[in-house]
C-alpha cells in the first residue's frame, strides 16, 4: 500500500490505543460467560472428530479412559459380551436401582446405576472376539479404527491373537492400550480393583486417621483411583496420536492401575529415598499446615431430616487459617487467644501436639453450633471455612449450576437424567466436552456397526446371533 | 473390636462397637434395667468403670444389646429407649428389591420401571430415540397432568 493511501490511525475502526482497547474489553467475567458458554456446547466443534477407537472394556478404570475420548469426539465401538454386556451394567447399587431393563428377553432383570459416566457418547456393540468366527470381524474394525483398549489379563489378548504385536501387522498406525492391575513382572496374573490400587499403592496408608485417634487405614468411598488412573490413560493415548502424527506409527500403551496410584503419594517416597522415614496418615488435618483441616460442629444443618445422612452428618466443616494474621484472628473468634501466644510461629503450631491442641479447642469453639453458623462466622472474620458438602448440597450450589458442572440432560433412552461428569472436567471455550448419550443397552448397535459401517448383511447379523456370536 | 457392658443385675450384655467408644468417657444406659454405667475408654481399652452411676442421665445408649443366659434374646438397633439406631448405613433406606421409579426428583420421565414393552430390533439393536408418546402413552398422560399441577421443575 502507498503511503498516501494509509488511512490515519484516528480514521480507521476500533481502539486508538492501547488504553483505549483495555477499556474496551468486557468484563472477565463476562468474557469466560461468553466463550464458554455452558449448555451450548453442542453448537461447538469437537477436538476429536475422526478418531475410531475400539473399546474392549469393563468396569470403571479402562471404560473412563475411552469415554474420555468419546466426550471429546472421537467415535468409540464398545464391544461387550453377547446377552451379558459389561459386568458393571448388573451393579451398584445392588438389589434397588432399577435404572434400565437389562434385555427385552429379561425384562425383570434391571441394570445397575454403576456405569453412568463410564461409556459416554459410545456405540455400544456385542462380538465374542475370542471365537475363530468373529475374528475376521474383528480385525476389520482394527482396520478401520485409530486404536483399541482393552482390559483382560496381561497376555490373553495375545493368545487370541489380537494383541498388539499381531494388530500392528494389519494396522500399523493403531495404537493399543492394555490396562489392568499390574502389568509384566512379578504379580503378572494380579487382577485389578480400585480397592486395589489403593492398598497396593501405599495411598490408603496415609489416607485417615491415626489409629491413636481411632482410626483405621482408609479406602475413598468411591472408586478414585479407577476414575484417575482411567484419565492417566487418556493422557497417554493423546500423546500417542500425537506422536503418530509424527512419524505415522501406533504405540502399545501398557498401563497398571496400581503404578498410576503411586503418583497420588506426593513426597512420600522420596521422603523415605532420602531418610527412611515411613509417612503416617495425618486424617483430616495436614502435616504442613496448622489450622487447615476439617472440624466436627455440635449440631446438624437439618437436625429434622429423616435421613441420617443429613440430620447427623451435615456437621463438618472445613477450616484454613494457617497464615500468623488469619490465625491469630481464628484464636479470637474462639476466644483462645491463649493459643495465639502460644503457637505465634508457623512451625510451632504445625507440630502434632499442638494441632491436637489447637483443634480439640476449636470443636470445643464448634460444639454448641451448627455447621452453617460456624462457616457464617468465621467467614465473617475474614477466614476461609467451606462446609463439607454432600450430595444434595452439590446438587443445589449455585456455583455449579451457573457453571455447568451438574446438569440435567434429558438421554435419548433412558429419559431425564441427572449429569455431572462430563461438564466437571474443565471447560473448553473452542472445543468443549458434550454427552449426547450415557451409554447404550446391550447390543444397541449391532445393525450401525455391522450392516452400515462394516457391510455385512442383515441375514448374516441374524446368523450370528442366534449362534450368540454378537 | 468391641467390648461389651455385662449389666449383672439384668443379665444383658450391651455391645459397644469400636468407633464410637475407642477414645470415649461417659455414661451409657443398659438396654435390660436401665443402669447407667460410666465408663472410660482409651485407645479401645477399658480405663475406667463400669461403675455404676445411680440416677444420673446417660450420654448414649448401647448400639445392640442381648441376652446369652436366656436364650439369646435380642434388643436390636434402634429399639425407642433401650438402643440407639444404625445410621452407619450406605443409603437412607434398604428396598432389598427393584425400586421402580417413572419419573425424577424434578418430575420428569425416566425409563425405570418393569415390565416394559419389547423395544429393540434386529441382533438387540435400539434407535436413538424414546418414543414416549408412543411406546408409554400412560407415562406420558401423568406427565402432562403433573404439568398441569406444577409438579415439574427445572431443577
Amino acid at each position: 500500500m502507498l503511503e498516501k493511501e494509509r488511512i490515519p490511525i484516528e480514521e480507521q475502526p476500533g481502539p486508538k490505543s492501547k488504553e483505549e482497547l483495555d477499556a474496551n474489553k468486557v468484563p472477565f467475567e463476562e468474557y469466560c460467560k461468553k466463550v464458554f458458554d455452558p449448555g451450548n456446547e453442542f453448537e461447538k466443534p469437537v477436538a476429536l472428530k475422526g478418531v475410531r477407537w475400539m473399546s474392549c472394556t469393563m468396569y470403571v478404570f479402562t471404560p473412563h479412559a475411552v469415554s474420555n475420548l468419546a466426550e471429546l469426539g472421537a467415535e468409540v465401538v464398545k464391544i461387550e459380551m453377547p446377552r451379558m454386556g459389561d459386568p458393571m451394567k448388573h451393579t451398584s447399587p445392588f438389589n434397588e436401582c432399577y435404572y434400565y431393563p437389562l434385555h427385552d428377553e429379561r425384562p425383570m432383570t434391571g441394570q445397575g446405576i454403576g456405569c453412568i459416566n463410564c461409556n459416554v457418547n459410545e456405540y455400544f456393540i456385542t462380538m465374542d472376539y475370542h471365537r475363530e468366527e468373529m475374528k475376521e470381524v474383528f480385525y476389520r474394525l482394527v482396520r478401520m479404527s485409530d486404536g483399541l483398549t482393552e482390559c483382560y489379563r496381561p497376555g490373553t489378548f495375545d493368545r487370541w491373537k489380537q494383541s498388539y504385536r499381531y494388530l500392528q501387522e494389519i494396522n500399523p498406525r493403531f495404537i493399543y492400550v492394555w490396562g489392568g492391575g499390574f502389568g509384566y513382572g512379578p504379580k503378572v496374573f494380579g487382577g485389578s480393583y480400585d480397592i486395589l490400587g489403593q492398598a497396593h499403592a501405599g495411598l490408603a496408608s496415609v489416607t485417615g486417621f491415626h489409629e491413636d485417634f481411632g482410626g483405621h487405614p482408609v479406602k475413598h468411598t468411591n472408586w478414585c483411583i479407577d476414575w484417575y488412573s482411567g484419565t492417566m490413560i487418556t493422557v497417554a493415548i493423546l500423546a500417542a496420536l500425537y506422536w503418530r502424527r509424527k512419524t505415522g506409527l501406533g504405540t502399545m500403551i501398557e498401563f497398571s492401575q496400581v503404578q498410576c496410584a503411586t503418583r497420588c503419594l506426593g513426597y512420600g517416597v522420596p521422603l523415605y529415598g532420602r531418610f527412611g522415614i515411613v509417612r503416617q496418615r495425618w486424617g483430616n488435618w495436614d502435616t504442613q499446615l496448622c489450622v487447615h483441616g476439617i472440624i466436627i460442629c455440635g449440631k446438624s444443618d437439618y437436625p429434622d431430616a429423616k435421613n441420617p445422612q443429613l440430620r447427623d452428618e451435615a456437621r463438618y466443616v472445613m477450616v484454613s487459617a494457617f497464615q500468623d494474621d488469619d490465625f491469630k484472628e481464628l484464636c479470637k473468634v474462639i476466644k483462645r487467644e491463649d493459643l495465639w501466644k502460644k503457637y505465634q510461629k508457623f512451625k510451632d503450631r504445625v507440630e502434632a501436639e499442638a494441632q491436637v491442641e489447637i483443634y480439640d479447642a476449636l470443636e470445643k469453639w464448634a460444639a454448641d453450633k451448627s455447621r452453617s453458623e460456624v462457616v457464617k462466622i468465621l467467614t465473617e472474620a475474614g477466614l476461609l471455612a467451606m462446609p463439607v458438602y454432600n450430595d444434595k448440597e452439590v446438587y443445589e450450589s449455585p456455583h455449579y449450576r451457573e457453571r455447568g458442572t451438574i446438569r440435567w440432560q434429558f438421554d435419548p433412552i433412558f429419559g431425564d437424567q441427572l449429569v455431572q461428569s462430563t461438564y466437571s472436567c474443565g471447560l473448553l471455550s473452542k472445543t468443549p466436552r458434550r454427552k449426547y448419550w450415557d451409554f447404550r443397552p446391550v447390543g444397541a448397535d449391532n445393525v450401525k456397526i455391522y450392516h452400515e459401517m462394516l457391510g455385512y448383511p442383515i441375514s448374516q447379523i441374524e446368523e450370528w446371533y442366534k449362534k450368540g456370536l454378537i | 473390636m468391641c467390648d461389651i457392658i455385662w449389666c449383672k443385675k439384668c443379665d444383658t450384655v450391651n455391645y459397644l462397637d469400636p468407633f464410637n467408644f475407642w477414645n470415649w468417657e461417659g455414661k451409657i444406659k443398659c438396654a435390660g434395667c436401665g443402669t447407667v454405667y460410666y465408663i472410660h475408654m482409651i485407645q479401645g481399652h477399658m480405663y475406667r468403670g463400669p461403675e455404676e452411676r445411680p440416677g444420673e442421665e446417660p450420654d448414649i445408649l448401647p448400639l445392640y444389646a442381648d441376652k446369652p443366659n436366656q436364650g439369646y434374646e435380642k434388643i436390636l438397633p434402634g429399639t425407642p429407649g433401650k438402643t440407639r439406631p444404625y445410621n452407619c448405613l450406605p443409603r437412607e433406606i434398604y428396598l432389598g428389591r427393584a425400586d421402580h421409579r417413572k419419573f425424577s426428583i424434578r418430575g420428569y420421565p425416566m425409563r425405570a420401571w418393569a415390565p416394559q414393552p419389547p423395544s429393540a430390533g434386529i441382533a438387540g439393536s435400539h434407535g436413538f430415540k424414546w418414543d414416549i408418546e408412543k411406546l408409554s402413552p400412560e407415562v406420558w398422560q401423568e406427565f402432562l397432568e403433573k404439568k398441569k399441577k406444577g409438579e415439574v421443575k427445572d431443577w
